[in-house]
This record gives structure tokens, C-alpha cells and sequence, in this order.
């Protein structure tokens, strides 16, 4: 009991930062209908800058400049790449995505240097004593509260903001969006360095605890499972679909040793398995929209 | 009569495979460059263009799914992948480390490996009737995910990551492709090999989109629900187009590895079935040619990016330093593709296409 | 529209400079001039690029590794620059029979990647005599049939025990079998553990040590436990629950330096008291900084196949002095510089026996009996005309989370053979007995 109470909780520590991740795609699918495979290399752009930033800023200081460069360098992308693509096919603005990944993944791993580096982070490994013996780690509740603050601010600024409610309107129907006057460029843009700020947070928080070196990236790639299984235009969905998948893979991680036939770190690809069954049944995820379609 | 661009005389000119003279000129003069090139370009490159050709197999697979039928896979190394463990061990030595049968004709194997890729394909397929587009994208990417697993610990046929086992060894009629003979070298046989199915593909792919289930293909990728209202049995023409595409995914699967003589199971990633939907879209979806294009450009553009840096002398070529060659190397890559995407959007094909209305005016191009 | 003529032209242009033409294979095809030694493929009569020397010829050796976006760039880019310095070295002490070396010109990017490295291995083939380093093994396992068709020496940077069996490959210390052999062993005295858990990459490098793991544990009358885990922090927490509920004395983790951290800090988080010791190269200084340190420094211990950055030997000292004082010691520099002596010695010896052919150049690398390291490995390694049985089996033990400074990390046990290393026939690669 203890076993499974205390994988739960590591789930939904490890399963927030997924959320994280998972609102930056679906903001950015939301506004522009594409899934941007540039993601992973944001989150590993912030994690790092906050191991350069945390030596003279302190970490949340370091936390929150480097979610604004990493925002400001997403807007840029998105400006110099993705914008002068309006129109044209998703999938081309998605491989497009993925050649940014490419060239900012180069860079940062130039600025990772030789040896590992770390976020400071003021939690580390500590853990606290629940009743009944149970652990949990600190850094999974400070992962859980950081989730549950972004996400309060981003209903917030989608529900009571002249912007939010620009970009609720532009999501809805671009058109319709652009004749009342919303600046669907300025939606696009938002959108973009939310998400990045989004990602160099949750590249932070995946490295807390843990160590920043260049397969942090990997751990982007869960996210795609996470949105599906929420559905792709959620942000409800994103963090469900985020917790579901952190708790999935923790408690397989921790029974996966008595099932050997399932092959070695059968927890890994627990994401997919889940998706794959979810969809069976539901199509659109969890909570995704279902397309009406008109001929 | 001499044929004149986009004067029709009868159906049959309407649908032929090449309709101009220009076309039948230019089509024989490529073959025959492509068929001389064994005896005019080294070997390392002969092996690097029987890559291309392979992955243009590959690529023109995809494009069948994808581009036809509008049904974007981002599983396409997962079909690749079960190409390739068919292939290898049908040929592989029964003696071996790793499940082998020891048939080493490349009319057993290639097809075979074919079968069973088309038969995951048609297996896969009611995912494509019950989802679609970016759902349907990241699901064919979970398959790889779940594949790779997969393939990772069943290590008797695989080898095993970082061990790998060696690709099929081919001969043709019983006579081994594999090795240098007086005649020819293992390098210039297999690209031949490779050239020649090329070849095959891109017609028989090209014939399929002349016919009735390449039309009914297009109508679904132009509006799934109207296909489905003028008669087109939408769940069938889905199965059937997962399963010509995994089919030739397979045979490029049971190719791609024979040349460099070895494969290991860590290939089979993310990373290669996006360069495959780079390649088609890069190439100009929906076209044949577009598709051979694109898979040509993106096997040899890391080969050109890798040449650039020598023209660039003040660029350091240590790689303690930053920038360096290797990076600029590599950010080229993914510069060229953004570049290429952004201003020529229909691709390689959509170039051609230009390339050919200016020359057809010139020099009155205006 | 002239950027469409421009576009035709570059393509033609891109195509012609990407084809040479068939029949420019033998550019270098000098052969024995007056009483030279006999060359072939990959040495040229004229100086290299970048020789001081212009009345020596140049013997280009080609570099294939890990230098941007692969998963072992922080270890593959100082062996590269180490090896740049070690060549640099011998030129500026002679140079070989007349022969400058280069390893500049021809240094690629393999990004991990098998298909790369074998097309990168084809483009310089022809134009290297033989290959400094080729880095990582199932890179170089693509390559390796073509490198036995053709005669091509290759130095690795890897240390898996099918190596033993190859001619080909220029090996330097115990390879990860036999370290980790050494490694239980070590604790089997020191810690008297009952109970033996690897966890591990998967692939030869994480298999071949946790094969030799299991041969030891079996050896000793030890329970040996396999778990096999992937490449990422996040994705360690199979191995963490496994070592955590099965409670084993002593853990062997083969892994990436940040995956070591996450394993051995998430266990000791959980109570786990067990002792781990990691094969190299799993360490990285920057550990130190890590949440995991204090666990790192409670449990942990390094096994080695050579001594550290900084130790006193003359080796070692002629590799500082080579790199100069601005770079960040790394033992990736050490590697690096290790592994280039047994070239060196073939290259001396196949021109000693005036063949520097690529044929002359195996023949001579096979017939070595030992190699000076200058210090760096103990008398008696590099015996490659001895094949498997003559293999490198001496490991040292560092504590290498209770150093002080960089520059001074504690030996707990210098270069020593453990009883099963010692009697063990190699017989067939390790990774196939897991």
C-alpha cells in the first residue's frame, strides 16, 4: 500500500511537469493548428539557461528570466520561421518546426559544455515524512504547486483578459477572430512565447533533482502521448492527459519487475500504450473536441 | 503530328505515363545516366546513391498514404523496421548469433518482407478509419515507440541495441550480389540492385495513381466525407492504401541496411520516419517524382552540408570550440530544411515545375 | 527569374562536385621510392596542410566520433582533441620514418548514428591510411566489415570485449566485462556484499558489463539480479524501485553520468544503504554539483581502466603539457591520449619494417607484443599478437565523489586483477552470455 501511495504521489510530481509541457504544444495548437516538434529544444534552451542563471540571480529569479528569454526566443522563431508560413499545410510548418529543433539543439548542447550541469534547485532530494511512513519528495510537491499556480494564471488570463479572450475568439475562428479586429499575427506570437516560457519552466523542473545534460530533451517527446490522450485542443485535457501518464509510468515502473516477460523498463513506453487504448475508445483524447464535419 | 504541352488528342494521350516527347527524352536520357553511373562515379558515392534509391522506395511508399490518400504516418520506420528484421532473417546464416534461414534469394526475401510489412499495414489501418490527422499522426508514432521496444528485447532477432546483426546478404538467381567479382564490384552490383527497384516502384506507383483506387485515394485526401458520399468505400481505400504503403516501406526496409552490413535496432526512431515525411514534403507531396527527389536530397544533403565548412576557412574545425564545423554541419541541416520549406513550399517538384515554364518561354520569359 | 538559372547551376554544380569521377582511387599510388618504406592508400610524399616540416611527407589518419547532437559529444569531443594533440606530438618529436602525421584534415561527425558513421567512413576511406579513433560500438560494427576487406587499423573509443576478437582494432585496457569482473570482485572482498544487482544501458556497452557481473557473481556464489534501464533522468525510476525493493549489497550501473545521479540519489532518497560502483565511463565531475552528491559520496566508488587527468606518470605529463594549461581537465582527454599509443606503436613498427602499407600496417599491428604507454598502463598491456587470451585485465578503484579538487581524486585501489578476471577465457564477446 505504501509501495503504491508513495509511486502515486512520485507520479503526479513527474506527471505535472509533463502537464507543463503538454499546454505549451496545445496552446500552440490551438492558435495555429500545428504541433511544433520545437518544444523539446526550448525546454532544454531554458533548463540550461537557468544553470547559467542560478549562480548570480538565485533560482527563481533564474527560473523566471530564463522562461522570458526562452519566450523571447520562441517569439523570434516564430517570427522569422512560422509565420511566413500561414496557410500552408500543418505538416509543412510541423517539419519545419522539427528543423528548428535541429539548429537550437546544436546550440545549446555547445553551451552545455563538457561536463553535466545542474538547476540548483533548493529542494534537491530532500523529502518529507507524511503520516504513516509514506515519503514524498519535496521537489514533486514543488513541481505540483508550480503547475497548479501556472495554470490558475493561465485561466485567469484566458478568462477575465482582453488578450485571453483574443486569443479564445482567434482559436474558435480565425476569421471571424480577424473582422472584430483581433491581431491574429500578435495571437500567433503570444502563443508561441507562451509556450516556450511554458517549456523552459517544465525543462527546469524535469531537471530539478536530477542533473541537465543533452537527453533531457527526450523527455519532450512524452508530451505528444500526454496531449493526444487529453486531446489536442484541451488545456483541461493537457493536464489530466499529464497526470494520468506521470502516474501510469511511476506505478509500472515500480510493479514492472514482477511482470519480466514484459521486457526490461516496460515503463517508458507506458505512455504510448495508453494513448494507443484511449483513442480506441475515444478518438478526439479525453476531452478533445469532436470536428464537425460539413461537405 | 509532333506533340504539343497540353494539346489532347485522344484518352490515350490524356493518360499516358509520358505524354511529350520532351518527357520521353528526358525520362530515357535520366535512365541512362542512372544505368552508366556504376561505371562512372566511384564506389563510396555508388553506395551512398543505392541509399537514396532505397529510401526513394521508401519515400514513394509514404507518399502513397500520405500524400494520395492524405493520411499522414509517422509510423513509416516502424513499417521499415519490419521490412527489415523479415528480410534478415529469411537471408540471415542459420548458423548465426541472431534467427536466420539462410535463403538468400533476393526474390524470397524482398517480397516477403514486403508481405509482412503490408500485413502490419492493413493491420494498422482501422486506426486510420476511426482517427485523423494529427491524431492520427501521433498514434502511428506510438506504434514506433512500441515497436522500438519491441524490437529492442526480442535481441535473438535483432541482435539487440548496440549489437545489431547483419542485413541480408542478396543474390540474384544464385548469383551473389554480395561480394566483388571480375566483373563487377559488391558496391556497383548492389546499386544496380537498388536502381532497378527503384525503377519498378515509381511506375507501379505511378500506375496506381492512374487508376480507379488512385482516384478514389485523392478523393479521400481531398474530403474524406464528400469520398465517402460519391461511393468510396472509405474503410476499404484506407486498408488498401496502409498496405501498398507498408509494402513498399518493407522492401525499402530489406534494402537500406545491405550496403553499409549492418543494422542495429536503435535506427528504427522517431527521427526516421520524420525524415521520411521531410522528404515528401520537401519533394512536393502527392507526386511521384517529388517523392525520388525529396529522398534523394535528404540522403545526400548531410553529404553536402559536411563540404561546406572547408569553404568557410575561418570557421574552426576543433570542436572544443564554438561555433565549429560539426555544428555549423548540423544547423545547416535544419536551416536548409526551414529555407527550403518556406520559400518553395511545393517543394523540389514545385521548382521543377517553375524551372520548366521558365525555360519553356525562354528567352521571352516575361 | 535569374534565381531559377541560379538554381539550375548550383545543382549542376552541387551534382559534378559530388561525383568524382570512377578511377581516381589510386591518387596516392607512390609506392617504395628511394628506400623508403612501402606505401599505399593514405600517405602522401607531400608535407600535410598544416607541417612545419616541408621535407616530410604526411600519413593521414582519419577521425570518426560523437561531436554535436549525439549522446556521448561530452566525452567524444576532448578524446578528438587529446588525439589532435598526441599527433601534433609525434610530429614535433620526428614524426614517423620521414612521415608527418595528420589527424586534422579528415575528422568527421558520426552523431552516434551506424549509417553515419559508415557514410562519413566511406567518403574519407580512401584517403586515410588508417583511423585514429572510431567512436562508439555499434558505429564502428557498421564499418568494421569493410575495414577487414580493405585492411584498415582502427583505434576505438569504446571498451567492449568483442574487440578482443578483432585485428582490426587497436584496443587499449580492460574492456567492461572484465572491469566489471574486477569490480565485484573488489567488493566482494572489501564489502563482502551476498547479493549482486547490475543495472544497465542496454546495447554491448551496458551488456558487456553486466554480463561480466553476472560471471563474477556467479563465480563468487552471489545472487546477481539484471535490470536493464534507458538513457534519461526521467526514465530511471524502474531502476530505482527495483534496487529499492529487491535491496541487493552492491550495485554495478552502467549508465550515462546523469542517469548514475538519478539512480543512486533517487535510491538513497529511499532509504537504500547498498553500495554502488560504476564502470567508466559513467562519471562526470559535474556530479558533484548535483542533488545526488551527498548520496554519491555515502555509497558510491568508480572502476577505471586508466588513471586519472592528473596523475604523475610521463604519459600523462606530455598529455597536459600537449594540451596546454587552458583547458578544464576531463578524463575524456586522458582517453583520448591513451588509446593513440597503439597506433603509434604499429606505425613505428610497420615502418621499421619498411611497409607502411595498410596490409604492412595490420601485420605489424597484430605482431605487437606490448606497447609503451609511457606510464600510463602497466608493463605488459597491448599484447595484440596474443588475441583474446592476451587482453588487458588490470582495473583501478576511485573514490572519485570525495575529491577535493579536481585535480586530485582518491585511488582506493591501484591496477590490480581480481580472481575471476585473472582466470577467465574470453571465448566469445560477453554481451552474448547475459
Amino acid at each position: 500500500m505504501k509501495d503504491v501511495l508513495e509511486s502515486i504521489l512520485r507520479g503526479i510530481g513527474t506527471g505535472s511537469v509533463y502537464a507543463l509541457l503538454g499546454l505549451g504544444f496545445v496552446i500552440i495548437y490551438k492558435a495555429t493548428r500545428v504541433i511544433s516538434f520545437a518544444q523539446p529544444a526550448f525546454m532544454l534552451a531554458g533548463a540550461v539557461l537557468v544553470t547559467y542563471l542560478v549562480k548570480p540571480l538565485g533560482f527563481f529569479v533564474a527560473l523566471v528570466v530564463a522562461a522570458l528569454v526562452t519566450g523571447a526566443l520562441a517569439l523570434g522563431v516564430e517570427r522569422l520561421a512560422v509565420r511566413p508560413m500561414i496557410g500552408r499545410p500543418v505538416f509543412t510548418v510541423a517539419i519545419i518546426t522539427l528543423g528548428i529543433d535541429i539548429a537550437v539543439r546544436v546550440v545549446v548542447n555547445a553551451l552545455i559544455g563538457l561536463d553535466v550541469r545542474h538547476v540548483g534547485d533548493p529542494w534537491g532530494l530532500d523529502t518529507w515524512k507524511l503520516p504513516g511512513g509514506i515519503l514524498i519528495e519535496q521537489r514533486h510537491v514543488a513541481m505540483v504547486v508550480t503547475t497548479a499556480v501556472l495554470i490558475a494564471g493561465l485561466f485567469l488570463f484566458f478568462r477575465y483578459t482582453r488578450t485571453g479572450l483574443a486569443m479564445r475568439a482567434a482559436s474558435y475562428d480565425q476569421e471571424a477572430a480577424l473582422a472584430q479586429g483581433v491581431s491574429v499575427g500578435a495571437v500567433f506570437a503570444l502563443s508561441w512565447a507562451l509556450a516556450g516560457a511554458l517549456a523552459a519552466v517544465a525543462g527546469t523542473f524535469a531537471a530539478v533533482g536530477g542533473s541537465v545534460s543533452e537527453s533531457l530533451w527526450l523527455v519532450a517527446l512524452t508530451a505528444l502521448p500526454v496531449i493526444i490522450l487529453g486531446g489536442l485542443d484541451s488545456l483541461p485535457g493537457a493536464v489530466v492527459g499529464g497526470l494520468v501518464v506521470g502516474v501510469v509510468q511511476e506505478v509500472t515502473a515500480t510493479y514492472q519487475g514482477d511482470f519480466p516477460w514484459l521486457g526490461g523498463n516496460f515503463s517508458v513506453v507506458t505512455p504510448y500504450v495508453v494513448m494507443l487504448l484511449i483513442l480506441l475508445v475515444r478518438p478526439y483524447g479525453l476531452f478533445g473536441t469532436r470536428e464537425v464535419e460539413r461537405v | 503530328m509532333r506533340n504539343r504541352p497540353l494539346l489532347r488528342t485522344s484518352y490515350g494521350q490524356e493518360v499516358a505515363l509520358l505524354d511529350t516527347t520532351s518527357k520521353r527524352v528526358a525520362v530515357g536520357g535520366l535512365l541512362v545516366v542512372a544505368f552508366a553511373l556504376p561505371w562512372l562515379v566511384q564506389d563510396e558515392m555508388l553506395q551512398l546513391l543505392g541509399v537514396a534509391c532505397v529510401t526513394a522506395v521508401g519515400a514513394i511508399g509514404l507518399n502513397i498514404v500520405t500524400g494520395l490518400a492524405g493520411q499522414v504516418s509517422l509510423g513509416h520506420a516502424f513499417f521499415l523496421a519490419i521490412g527489415a528484421y523479415t528480410a534478415a532473417a529469411l537471408a540471415g546464416d542459420p548458423e548465426g548469433r541472431t534467427i536466420g534461414f539462410g535463403i538468400t534469394e533476393v526474390l524470397i526475401w524482398l517480397p516477403a518482407a514486403g508481405l509482412a510489412a503490408a500485413v502490419a499495414g492493413v493491420l494498422v489501418a482501422p486506426l486510420a478509419t476511426r482517427l485523423r490527422g494529427l491524431y492520427l499522426a501521433i498514434v502511428t508514432l506510438g506504434l514506433v515507440f512500441i515497436g522500438a521496444h519491441v524490437i529492442n528485447e526480442w535481441s535473438e532477432l535483432t541482435g539487440g541495441p548496440g549489437v545489431g546483426r547483419q542485413p541480408p546478404a542478396p543474390s540474384l538467381l544464385g548469383y551473389d550480389l554480395n561480394t566483388t567479382d571480375a566483373f563487377l564490384t559488391r558496391d556497383q552490383k548492389l546499386y544496380l540492385l537498388m536502381l532497378v527497384l527503384l525503377v519498378l516502384a515509381a511506375l507501379t506507383a505511378r500506375n496506381l495513381a492512374r487508376s480507379r483506387v488512385g482516384r478514389a485515394f485523392t478523393a479521400i485526401r481531398d474530403r474524406d466525407i464528400a469520398a465517402g458520399v460519391i461511393g468510396v468505400n472509405l474503410a476499404r481505400y484506407k486498408t488498401v492504401a496502409f498496405g501498398v504503403s507498408s509494402f513498399y516501406a518493407g522492401c525499402a526496409g530489406a534494402l537500406l541496411y545491405v550496403g553499409a552490413g549492418y543494422f542495429d535496432p536503435t535506427s528504427f526512431n522517431l527521427l526516421l520516419s520524420v525524415q521520411y515525411i521531410a522528404m515528401i514534403l520537401i519533394g512536393g507531396a502527392g507526386t511521384v517524382s517529388g517523392a525520388v527527389l525529396g529522398a534523394f536530397l535528404i540522403t545526400l544533403l548531410p553529404r553536402l552540408t559536411r563540404e561546406v565548412p572547408s569553404f568557410l576557412p575561418f570557421i574552426s574545425n576543433s570542436p572544443v570550440e564554438s561555433p565549429n564545423a560539426y555544428q555549423l554541419e548540423t544547423v545547416l541541416y535544419g536551416v536548409l530544411i526551414i529555407v527550403f520549406l518556406i520559400f518553395e513550399p511545393r517543394g523540389l517538384f514545385g521548382i521543377w515545375i517553375r524551372l520548366r515554364n521558365y525555360w519553356k518561354a525562354w528567352p521571352f520569359s516575361y | 527569374m535569374k534565381r531559377l538559372g541560379a538554381i539550375t547551376l548550383a545543382a549542376v554544380l552541387a551534382i559534378g562536385g559530388l561525383t568524382a569521377c570512377r578511377g581516381g582511387d589510386s591518387d596516392n599510388g607512390d609506392t617504395s621510392s628511394s628506400g623508403g618504406p612501402k606505401v599505399d592508400v593514405g600517405i602522401t610524399k607531400e608535407p600535410c596542410p598544416k607541417s612545419e616540416h616541408k621535407d616530410r611527407g604526411c600519413i593521414y589518419l582519419g577521425i570518426i566520433s560523437d561531436l554535436t547532437v549525439g549522446p556521448f559529444k561530452a566525452l567524444a569531443v576532448p578524446i578528438t582533441e587529446a588525439q589532435k594533440a598526441f599527433w601534433k606530438r609525434v610530429n614535433t618529436q620526428g614524426g614517423i620514418g620521414g612521415y608527418d602525421v595528420d589527424a586534422e584534415t579528415y575528422v568527421r561527425d558520426n552523431k552516434y548514428n551506424p549509417q553515419t558513421h559508415n557514410e562519413v567512413y566511406q567518403e574519407i576511406k580512401g584517403k586515410v591510411l588508417a583511423l585514429a579513433q572510431s567512436l562508439g560500438s555499434p558505429t564502428t560494427a557498421a564499418i568494421l566489415g569493410d575495414m577487414k576487406a580493405n585492411n584498415v587499423l582502427a583505434a576505438p573509443a569504446a571498451w567492449t570485449s568483442a574487440y578482443a576478437f578483432e585485428d582490426n582494432i587497436l584496443e587499449s585496457g580492460a574492456n567492461y566485462c572484465i572491469e566489471s569482473m574486477n569490480a565485484v570482485d573488489y567488493a566482494n572482498e572489501t564489502f563482502k556484499p551476498k547479493t549482486v544487482m547490475a543495472v544497465h544501458l542496454a546495447g554491448d556497452y551496458g551488456d558487456d558489463a553486466a554480463a561480466g557481473t553476472k560471471i563474477a557473481a556467479e563465480k563468487l556464489g552471489l545472487k546477481f539480479i539484471d535490470v536493464k534501464t534507458d538513457s534519461g533522468t526521467d526514465k530511471q525510476a524502474g531502476a530505482v524501485t527495483a534496487i529499492v525493493t529487491q535491496k541487493p549489497d552492491l550495485v554495478i550501473v552502467t549508465a550515462g553520468p546523469a542517469d548514475v545521479a538519478a539512480i543512486v540519489g533517487g535510491a538513497a532518497q529511499r532509504g537504500f544503504t547498498g553500495k554502488f560502483i560504476g564502470t567508466s565511463p559513467t562519471w562526470n565531475p559535474g556530479l558533484l554539483q548535483s542533488p545526488a552528491a551527498p548520496a554519491l559520496k555515502a555509497l558510491y566508488l568508480q572502476s577505471s581502466p586508466w588513471k586519472t587527468f592528473s596523475t604523475d606518470s610521463p604519459g600523462h605529463k606530455a598529455m597536459r603539457d600537449a594540451l596546454g594549461s587552458s583547458i578544464t581537465p576531463n578524463d575524456g582527454y586522458t582517453s583520448g591520449w591513451v588509446w593513440s599509443y597503439p597506433l603509434l606503436a604499429a606505425l613505428k613498427k610497420a615502418q621499421a619494417d619498411g611497409d607502411l602499407t595498410r596490409a604492412g600496417l595490420l601485420k605489424a599491428a597484430k605482431s605487437l607484443t606490448k606497447v609503451d604507454y609511457e606510464g600510463m598502463l602497466p608493463d605488459g598491456a597491448g599484447n595484440y599478437a596474443g588475441g583474446a587470451d592476451g587482453i588487458f585485465r588490470q582495473t583501478l578503484i576511485y573514490n572519485p565523489a570525495a575529491q577535493t579538487s579536481p585535480t586530485d581524486i582518491p585511488l582506493v585501489k591501484d591496477y590490480f586483477t581480481g580472481p575471476t578476471a585473472k582466470d577467465y577465457k574470453l571465448d566469445k564477446p560477453c554481451y552474448e552470455k547475459l
